[in-house]
């Protein structure tokens, strides 16, 4: 028989004999060893093993074998198997097994001895935790006891008795459920992540060692198992509490995982960093570290981490293939460098990177208490573009207050930009240089996070340019410095601007020297030139020169910004936290907007708490008071335009806001006392409310009703002039135009307004009836005016007192008059 | 098979008959004692102390009690104190200090009848912040172990921590779950088991009389097609037990009805969760591995208890009247 044959023999007898028997043509080596069917093969097996077409051993194990093959999980192959023992091991293996065994209970009776001649209850813990109910109460079964449980017990859902169990509808109480399920739940879905509501930090003081030492354990657990489950927020959120309670290297190392998993890469640093204090030279920390390293862009200590690992383990392969990736991406930057123009920022980052790496390690051996900040100031900008969501504070002094070196208000740069010049545009155009060299090197990634890029961008303009313009204007002067000067120092700005920050340097070294060979006077000057050349040595890593620079330029110039919060990364970088902590405080003082200052607080706080206790404060030196004067003084950062519009916007907004608030509430007052009869208040009020928004015709009319009130006509008429203005067909104006057009017996223009009313409004009786009067009087005084002129009769003849009514209108909330409908007495 | 000690060995390191009907055994946290709880022929119940010492189960103490007595926790108990809760066929909820076992540290009437299953949280360091309110609702809880007759073994309750804040709201949440799955695993459920007890709700088995498990992951439930689940058929009988390796909770062993152990691994699927055609969140199930299966006796094994300790080393007892303490091997590597 031909394979051929067996497949259509057995496609045709697999279809037929699906529910029966199996052929016993089947039961044949040659035709299970072609069976591609598992469920048939299945069959057989099973046919086999049941002995109806007699006992093969060899077949079933043949057949159990090819099963095996195609479906390794196969059920059938599960077989009852005895408990395993010191046969199925080696006695290697099993020795070890009892072995250990044996050493846990040893090691546990010694625990269980301790906790046993501890002091039973641990007062304070007793203190903590409210007794069992009722536990205090009593030892055996009272029968009050029982009946009052009892009766508890009614009170809550009982359980199902037995006969309530037979009448159970299942499908009843599913329906029910389900409608319950429904009203209780609109959502479509429910996500059970609870691991943002997990405390991270957990006070485990009050526990014995033993207890504590159990539950870091524990909760490192529970982070491997979210961890496995790649919840890694929660995974990190375990750790976090494991390391609360009792740090370990383990649970270090862990988090270190979780975080790099996550592209967190400074945190995941952190911790390896820890890990290497508390253990150094443990393997699994260097290799995260040198994966940390890797993904942020710093080859040259990735690959001496990874060294260290394969001295120790040469077999390592995930060592020695991120090696070579590292070596191969190293061997790209090189060749980048060569073909870059602007290839001395790499040559600087290299370098620099060195020098950290010495400084790190140094701090290794110097403090192995305090948590190293291997980066210090300085963050390849590949990183900032990975992952912008990290919130790694660190960056930010270079987008914002350490972008650029000084140049003064004044300086020349203003002027041949059409665009401002910016501090964060700027910083923006050397990030983009660093970019395009880092990106293709470092990740080839083209994702640009920083905001600085997004400003270069916006900017619009390429470096070349903004260098071609700046060469022209070189000789820009600058502040109170002689030409030669202004021309070293805006050499120097531009050398930094594009990333040269020695020669910078150098241009700043010159220029100081020059001043003070001319023994100029101006202090101002020589504090922005010390304050640039910080800014080149901080960038060059060379915090302690910095420092000194950053001091020198304030003892010219006290509590001025950038040398403040430059020398504050550079004591950062240098692990001096305390001082670092104070200047950033110093600066926030005088400007609270610096945001990196903030970030910067917070984590140094963070660090400062780790490394001092909770008295941290105490130690620190004493922060300086700013003077009101230096706050006024701040020189402000200079943001973006978008930046500022979107402020000036805010500002704008809040402002209008809060005016509207006032408005409403100066305006209610108004009407207040408006209902109350206090005119004079009321149009105190409304001149308020007039002072905040002039274009409310509502107030005007209001404060007019006021003024008729308190018979000042001119005012009122004045008002309801203005709501004209605002609303030309305003009625209540023009009625009250007419009110005081009478008062102010000026009768014609009095019936013109009437007029106007009744035109709007013919249905407005007051109106007519007013309008009656004032012709009346119109025509009195027309005849008194010609009596006047014919004799010299006084026309003071005392006015008859009109009542007026007056239908206050709803579309404007203006007020009642105290007596309700408003009679009117004039 | 290609290396069958690569994968866990189960070794019946002891095995100790007993002259009593073992209903419960559990360990007693930070010792390598064990309790065994039931019932003498005479009708009275047994609280025994074993030591596992030199390779055999040493009786510490044995302690006689009036009713026979069905289950134990020492899931509410401080490490300090390490006091046993019980719960006997009277219905009576009793906590011991085995060091005084003669009168109960605290006692009460919990049901009418027997309790079946007991089972605590707050102690032992698990939501330390809950604590009170967790040896609360470990008393609430046991008004849940009412027996019926068509399932032979009500659930064991473990909980998660957040769900105790509402005691009350308690009910209402397991219930439903329960009928849910009652209905969905249509033979009874015989035993359900959180993955944990100390964090959210992440998985739950449950085991029914027909000898298939399912399980669910309970992080994202879909407003119709509820939890993703997936379900074994593994026992040929009813399976009795479910407990979750207190130190991966991704490992788990079945007691069967005809004295078999099945050591169980759930693998999670690369995404937990997905979104279905509507665009809503639907949960994605795993898959469960077989590592390892033996078979210890013809009765059912109705007990099982991991040592929160030793990881790996597990006791369990049947209706054979035998206590077994099991090592199982390589845990750590699988």
């Amino acid at each position: 028989m031909t394979a051929k044959d067996l497949f259509s023999l057995q496609n045709q007898d697999s279809v037929i004999d699906c529910s029966g028997k199996v052929p016993v043509e089947h039961l044949d080596y040659g035709y299970i060893d072609q069976c591609k069917d598992v469920k048939y093969l299945e069959k057989i097996f099973k046919a086999l093993r049941s002995g109806d077409e007699g006992i093969y051993p060899n077949l079933i194990s043949f057949c159990e074998n090819r099963l095996k093959l195609l479906d390794p999980k196969n059920k059938l192959l599960r077989t009852d198997k005895p408990a395993a023992t010191a046969a199925n091991f080696s006695q290697e293996e099993w020795e070890q097994i009892v072995d250990d065994l044996k050493m846990w209970q040893e090691e546990t009776k010694k625990t269980d001895h301790s906790l046993k001649h501890q002091p039973l209850v641990n007062e304070i813990i007793k203190e903590n935790i409210p007794p069992i109910r009722g536990s205090n109460q009593s030892v055996p079964l009272k029968k009050d006891i029982q009946q009052k449980q009892s009766k508890n017990v009614c009170k809550r859902l009982l359980p199902r008795d037995y006969q309530e169990w037979d009448k159970f509808d299942v499908e009843k109480e599913c329906e029910q459920i389900d409608s319950n399920n429904c009203l209780r739940s609109d959502l479509p879905a429910v996500a059970y992540t609870g691991y943002s509501k997990l405390k991270t930090n957990l006070d485990a003081s009050l526990l014995t060692e033993q207890e504590q030492l159990m539950l870091a354990t524990r909760e490192k657990d529970k982070g491997n198992e979210a961890f496995r489950a790649k919840d890694y927020e929660e995974a990190i959120a375990y750790y976090s509490r494991s390391i609360s309670i009792w740090p370990t290297v383990l649970a270090h190392n862990n988090r270190a995982q979780a975080e790099i998993r996550l592209k967190r890469w400074n945190n995941a640093m952190k911790d390896c960093q820890r890990v290497l204090q508390m253990e150094p030279g443990n393997i699994k920390a260097l290799l995260r570290r040198a994966t940390v390293y890797a993904n942020t862009g710093r080859f040259e200590p990735a690959a001496e981490d990874l060294r260290t690992v394969i001295k120790q383990e040469p077999q390592n392969p995930a060592a020695l293939q991120l090696l070579s990736e590292t070596e191969k991406k190293m061997q790209k930057e090189v060749m980048q460098e060569m073909t870059c123009k602007g290839k001395k920022i790499q040559i600087q980052e290299v370098d620099e990177d060195d020098c950290h790496n010495k400084e790190s390690e140094a701090g290794l051996k110097a403090c192995p208490v305090e948590r190293i900040q291997p980066q210090g100031g300085e963050v390849s900008p590949a990183a900032t573009a990975q992952n912008p969501d990290m919130g790694n504070a660190q960056k930010r002094p270079h987008g914002r207050g350490d972008g650029s070196p000084h140049s003064d208000t004044g300086s020349a740069h203003h002027h041949h930009h059409h665009a401002p010049w910016k501090g964060k545009a700027s910083s923006g155009e050397k990030y983009k240089v660093n970019h395009e060299s880092k990106e293709k090197v470092a990740n080839g990634t083209s994702k640009r996070g920083s905001n600085a890029s997004a400003q270069a961008d916006q900017s619009g303009k390429s470096p070349a340019e903004g260098q071609a313009k700046e060469t022209v204007n070189l000789d820009a002067p600058c502040g109170a410095l002689p030409p030669p000067l202004s021309r070293l120092k805006n050499e120097g700005n531009l050398l930094f601007k594009n990333g040269q920050f020695a020669d910078a340097l150098e241009k700043y070294s010159q220029a100081i020297q020059g001043y003070t060979d001319s023994g100029l006077d101006s202090p101002e000057d020589l504090c922005i030139l010390y304050s640039n050349r910080a800014a080149c040595y901080l960038k060059d890593g060379n915090s302690q020169d910095c420092i000194q620079d950053c001091t020198k330029a304030l003892e010219l110039q006290p509590f001025s910004l950038k040398p403040l919060l430059r020398r504050a990364m550079a004591y950062e970088s240098l692990e001096r936290y305390r001082k670092a902590y104070v200047d950033y405080k110093t600066v926030l003082q005088i400007d609270m907007s610096v945001k990196a200052a903030h970030d910067s607080v917070n984590r140094i706080t963070r660090l400062l708490i780790e490394q001092d206790g909770s008295e941290w404060r105490d130690k620190l030196p004493e922060i300086p008071l700013v003077p009101l004067s230096a706050q006024q003084h701040r020189k402000p950062e200079q943001p973006s335009e978008v930046v500022l519009q979107a402020r000036a916007e805010k500002a704008k907004r809040d402002a209008e806001r809060r005016a509207e608030v006032q408005f409403s509430t100066l305006k209610q007052e108004g009407n207040d006392y408006v209902k109350k009869g206090q005119y004079k208040d009321a149009v105190g009020k409304y001149t308020d409310c007039l002072k905040l928004k002039p274009e409310e015709c509502a107030v005007y009319t209001n404060r007019a009703l006021c003024y008729l009130k308190l018979e000042r006509f001119a005012e009122a008429k004045h008002d309801c002039d203005a709501a004209l203005k605002l609303e030309p067909t305003n009625k209540k104006a023009f009625y009250r135009r007419a009110m005081a057009n009478k008062g102010l017996k000026d009768y014609l223009a009095c019936s013109s307004d009437l007029q106007e009313v009744l035109h709007q409004d013919p249905k407005v009786q007051e109106a007519e009836k007013e309008l009656e009067e004032v012709t009346v009087l119109l025509r009195q005084s027309l005849a008194n005016a010609n009596a006047n002129a014919n004799s010299n009769v006084s026309p003071a003849k005392p006015r008859k007192s009109v009542p007026i009514t007056e239908i206050e209108n709803d579309e404007e909330d203006t007020p009642t008059a105290p007596n309700g409908k408003g009679e009117r007495q004039y | 098979m290609s290396s069958p000690l690569a994968k866990p060995q189960i070794i019946a390191h002891i095995q100790k008959s007993l002259n009593y009907t073992v209903f419960d055994s559990k360990w007693i946290p930070c010792s390598a004692k064990f309790v065994c709880l039931g019932n003498f022929a005479r009708g009275t119940g047994v609280i025994q102390i074993y030591e596992v010492q030199h390779g055999e189960a040493q009786l510490v103490k044995e302690v006689e009690k009036p009713k026979p007595i069905k289950c134990g926790t020492y899931g509410a108990t401080s490490l300090q104190q390490r006091h046993i809760a019980t719960g006997d066929f009277e219905g009576n909820l009793n906590i011991w200090n085995l060091e005084t076992p003669e009168v109960p540290v605290y006692s009460a009437k919990a049901h009418k009848e027997i309790i079946n299953c007991i089972d605590g949280v707050g102690g032992l360091g698990l939501g330390m912040e809950h604590q009170r309110l967790s040896l609360e609702v470990e008393m609430e809880l046991l008004r849940f172990g009412t027996p019926d007759k068509e399932i032979h073994q009500l659930p064991t309750w473990s909980l998660w921590r957040e769900r105790l804040r509402e005691t009350a709201g308690l009910l209402h949440l397991v219930m439903p779950l329960m009928i849910r799955i009652a209905v969905f695993v249509l033979n009874g459920v015989c035993s359900v088991e959180f993955d944990r007890k100390d964090i959210n709700m992440n998985k739950l088995v449950a085991t029914s009389l027909e000898g298939k498990f399912h399980v669910f992951d309970m992080r994202t439930q879909h407003s119709t097609k509820g939890f993703a689940s997936v379900s074994e058929k593994a026992h040929k009988s009813t399976i009795w037990q479910v407990r979750h390796l207190p130190q991966n909770r991704d490992i788990f062993m079945t007691a069967g009805g005809a004295g078999n152990l099945h050591l169980w691994k759930y693998e999670y699927p690369a995404e937990r969760s997905k979104k279905d055609s509507d665009g809503v969140d639907v949960g994605v199930a795993g898959t469960v591995n077989l590592l390892q299966n033996v078979t210890l006796s013809t009765q059912p094994i109705a007990s099982l208890d991991w040592s929160p300790d030793k990881q790996g080393l597990c006791v369990c007892s049947g209706f054979d009247q035998c206590v077994r303490v099991l090592i199982v091997t390589k845990l750590n590597v699988v």
